[in-house]
């Protein structure tokens, strides 16, 4: 029996690594992944060019703030990116972590700027980088003032939008360091503003712009330039209000800079080592990844099965391979070929994605950021499989969810002789198999909730929850009892699928209906 | 002969789907080493037979024997299967088929491998051995599917309708590998509806219609169930030769030649003397034993035109 089914699954696996759509998907993956990371810092770095924009702003108070609040922001990039720059090109980063680690606080941007800036910053690590490092290239400016077009006149509101119109529609270019830009967005400032404060209060509404900053752009996706503005006014307009109350500008300052200081902890952790890192919220959050892994997987290998069902059954091998090997045999050799395909296909994705994450986020032995830091996210994955039951629990969920779900559309696959009448049959119980997916997000929240303990218990669903839970320490009644409810269930399934594989196979012309079905299942063999 | 010296024996088999009886009490006896025809119309239980034999689906009653074994999955390995309806895995190469079939039936990978290029370059097909299933012609791809049904090396081969659908000098290399498999000492089961094949080939044959069996024997026994017969050409009226007592019946053919059917026990000369004496002037004259196709049409002709008509 297990020579033969061996030698049906060899073939099974061996056919479907030879195909195209097997590798298409084997390598689609890790490029999402790859893509999903790369892209949006490609368009952040490279996509988005330097947005221009003009201010009029009559009575000249608003300007210069806005423009020292834009400097102030691109000089805590430069900082970053001269931080990053330092770690990947130092001869001895170690020796410097604590420095770096300075550099990368929040408050560091002003010393930074009083110590001469990027300059400043080259000075310090000259002769401690390696020798042959890049040069230093500092980023873009994501948003510019400039004066505004010579043929534009300063001139009242009214007036002026209308002579900027051309420009901000993209009409007109401006000339910029001889080049040819657009002008992103005009901000028109009222030389009194409204109290926003006092309206609110008195609950009026101003159908007119009067007292408003207009911002001026067709570009609605961007609102970083948006928010910059009113953030910065309104920090000021703050502060000024604070002293016609009688308030220390700075003293208030301060005080809004207080932070609750707040650490979490975890009783089930070790003692001394309670505190809750990135490491701890990766395992709450990681086996959800896995489901989305093992929801994929399960279903593109159990389709991978439908197909090879129906293409023998089309073709005609049936009946030859039926006179050489039992229903069983060739029930069992198909299920084992296909789940070594997807196990392939699984370990792939889990090896490249882990690659992924190294290559892209962090470089494993780099300086700076102990455990828990982003750069050793694939450190913590590493260590959270070798020390959880994550893998373990992930291999067995995900044989028990393919043997659920592969043996029934392996059943379903005998009875179809087209794969077109088979996604009817299947069209019925789509909206079932979409329930594990939805409940991803919820599951890991409140891991032994109800909807979890419930769902947990309903065989079509358990691998699929239970890994979601798997970190959350469930009931030791949910994992056993659930674990050997499952297998029950697919021991009954693979019995019934036996029957129907039998009776299936041979048969041409219309599908069974369900009823039919349920009584080749209750029939005596 | 006991039950075990037979390569198969079917006894009183009845297979009912439902209220549909498709074969009804059928009986079949068959020697080693022979080339057994199992001849009927189309819907006359040929196939549902072969699958019962090859344990491919179970009986509703009765027994069968295949190679001394009550399970012919037992005796899988000594058994070859060409069913009815032909199909490859268009994916893979021809090579890798039949020695992938090979392989299910006990053979090591090694040896199925070397089988399979050698079989394919014996019957012509060596320059398509690396080619994919689906690149080769239809009667390319039946050949392949044939000599995966024996790469093992079988005892008995069962081949269901293995003609159709091949072109005649193909035709011929099967009728030469079933006649070399019985050279070989091996059991050939064989269905069709083509009765010169089986004239040419069989030891021994079953007729069924209509889920039952008519007919087994030897083709000189099938003809035998027929009277002999002259057929003549003459431009004169045969009411003459009517009249004699030998002669039981007579039709003009398609053809214009006359027929005349005798009573077992007379002589074709003396219709022929009586031919002389009668002055008729013969363009020709010869006495034939009927051909199986005549026995077939006599025996089914009713039945296989219901079915077709149906």
């Amino acid at each position: 029996m297990f020579h033969i089914a061996f030698l049906v699954a060899a073939r099974e696996y061996l056919e479907n690594l030879k195909t195209k759509g097997f590798w298409f998907g084997i390598i689609l993956f890790p490029l999402i992944w790859t893509a999903a990371i790369k892209i949006p810092i490609l368009i952040e770095k490279k996509g988005v060019p330097t947005r221009y924009f003009v201010v009029s702003d009559p009575s000249s108070k608003w300007k210069g703030l806005i423009d020292r609040e834009i400097d102030q922001r691109y000089q805590r990039e430069v900082l970053d990116e001269l931080v990053s720059y330092a770690r990947r090109n130092l001869k001895r980063p170690a020796d410097l972590a604590e420095w770096l680690d300075h550099w990368s606080e929040s408050s560091a941007v002003e010393e930074f700027i009083t110590k001469g800036g990027q300059p400043g910053f080259l000075k310090e690590l000259e002769g401690l980088l390696e020798t042959g490092a890049p040069l230093f290239s500092p980023p873009r400016r994501r948003f510019q003032s400039i004066p505004l077009p010579s043929e534009v006149p300063e001139s009242p509101r009214e007036t002026l939008i209308d002579r900027l119109r051309p420009w901000l529609k993209g009409d007109e270019k401006l000339q910029v360091e001889n080049q040819s830009v657009n002008l992103f967005a005009a901000v028109l400032i009222p030389h009194v503003l409204r109290d926003s404060g006092a309206t609110a209060s008195s609950g009026a509404k101003k159908s007119s712009a009067e007292g408003n900053i207009e911002f001026w752009s067709d570009n609605l996706a961007d609102v970083g330039l948006e928010q910059l503005v009113t953030e910065s006014i309104g920090r000021e307009l703050r502060t000024a209000a604070y002293q016609v109350k009688g308030m220390d500008a700075a003293a208030v300052k301060a005080i809004e800079s207080i932070h609750v200081p707040l650490i979490s902890l975890n009783p089930r952790k070790a003692a001394g080592e309670e505190q809750v890192g990135l490491g701890d919220r990766i395992r709450q959050w990681i086996p959800s990844v896995f489901v989305y892994l093992l929801w994929v997987a399960v279903f593109v290998t159990a389709q991978m099965l439908l197909t090879s069902v129906i293409e023998e059954k089309s073709n005609r091998i049936i009946e030859v391979l039926l006179s050489s090997v039992t229903p069983e045999e060739l029930m069992a050799g198909k299920l084992a070929g296909i789940a070594l395909t997807g196990l392939t296909m699984l370990a792939f994705w889990i090896i490249t994605s882990m690659g992924v994450l190294w290559v892209n986020i962090g470089h494993g032995g780099g300086s700076g950021g102990g455990s828990g830091s982003v750069e050793n996210i694939p450190i913590d994955l590493l260590n959270l499989m070798q020390t959880t039951w994550l893998l373990p629990a992930f291999l067995g969920y995900f044989a028990l969810g393919f043997l659920v779900y592969a043996t029934f559309f392996l059943a379903l696959g005998s009875t179809c002789n087209t794969l077109k009448e088979a996604q009817n049959m299947m069209g019925m119980i789509m909206p079932i198999l979409l329930v594990p997916l939805f409940t991803i997000p919820f599951i890991p929240r409140d891991p032994n909730g109800t909807l979890a303990r419930v769902l947990s218990w309903i065989p079509p669903f358990t691998p699929f929850v239970m890994m979601n839970r798997v970190t959350g320490h469930p009931p030791m009644i949910d994992v056993f009892g659930t674990l050997i409810m499952l297998v029950g269930f697919v021991f009954l399934e693979l019995l019934a699928a036996a029957r129907i594989f039998r009776i299936g196979v041979l048969r041409t012309g219309q599908p069974p209906r369900w009823m039919e079905l349920l009584r080749w299942v209750t029939q005596k063999a | 002969m006991s039950g075990d010296s037979w390569a198969l024996q079917l006894r009183d088999v009845t297979k009912r789907y439902g209220d549909f009886t498709a074969v009804n009490g059928l009986s079949l006896s068959v020697p080693p080493g022979c080339i057994f025809g199992f001849l009927g119309p189309n819907g006359a239980g040929k196939t549902t037979s072969i699958r019962m034999i090859l344990e491919i689906i179970r009986p509703t009653s009765g027994s069968i024997t295949v190679l001394g074994s009550n399970s012919a999955l037992a005796v899988r390995r000594r058994i070859g299967y060409l069913p009815e309806e032909k199909g490859l895995y268009k994916k893979m190469k021809a090579w890798a088929i039949v020695a992938y079939f090979a392989t299910l039936k006990g053979v090591d990978s090694r040896t199925a491998k070397r089988t399979a290029f050698a079989l394919l370059e014996r019957y012509g097909l060596g320059a398509f051995a690396e080619k994919k299933s689906e690149t080769l012609s239809k009667g390319m791809g039946q050949k392949v599917q044939l000599l995966a049904a024996l790469a093992h090396d079988p005892e008995f081969v069962i081949l269901d309708e293995p003609f159709s659908g091949l072109d005649p000098v193909n035709q011929e290399v099967l009728e030469e590998i079933v006649v070399d498999l019985r050279r070989r000492g091996r059991t050939v089961l064989f269905s069709t509806h083509v009765m010169s094949h089986a004239e040419r080939l069989c030891d021994r044959l079953s007729i069924m219609a209509g889920g039952k069996k008519i007919f087994e024997g030897t083709p000189a026994e099938a003809r035998a169930m027929l009277p002999p017969r002259v057929l003549l050409r003459t431009n004169q009226s045969v009411a003459p030769l009517q009249q004699l007592s030998g002669v039981t019946a007579s039709r003009q053919l398609a053809n214009g030649a006359w027929e005349l059917q005798l009573s077992s026990g007379t002589d074709p000369q003396g219709i022929l003397q009586a031919c002389f004496e009668q002055r008729l002037v013969l363009s020709s004259f010869s006495a034939e034993a009927p051909a199986l196709h005549d026995v077939f049409v006599h025996l089914v002709g009713d039945q296989a035109r219901e079915v077709k008509l149906r």
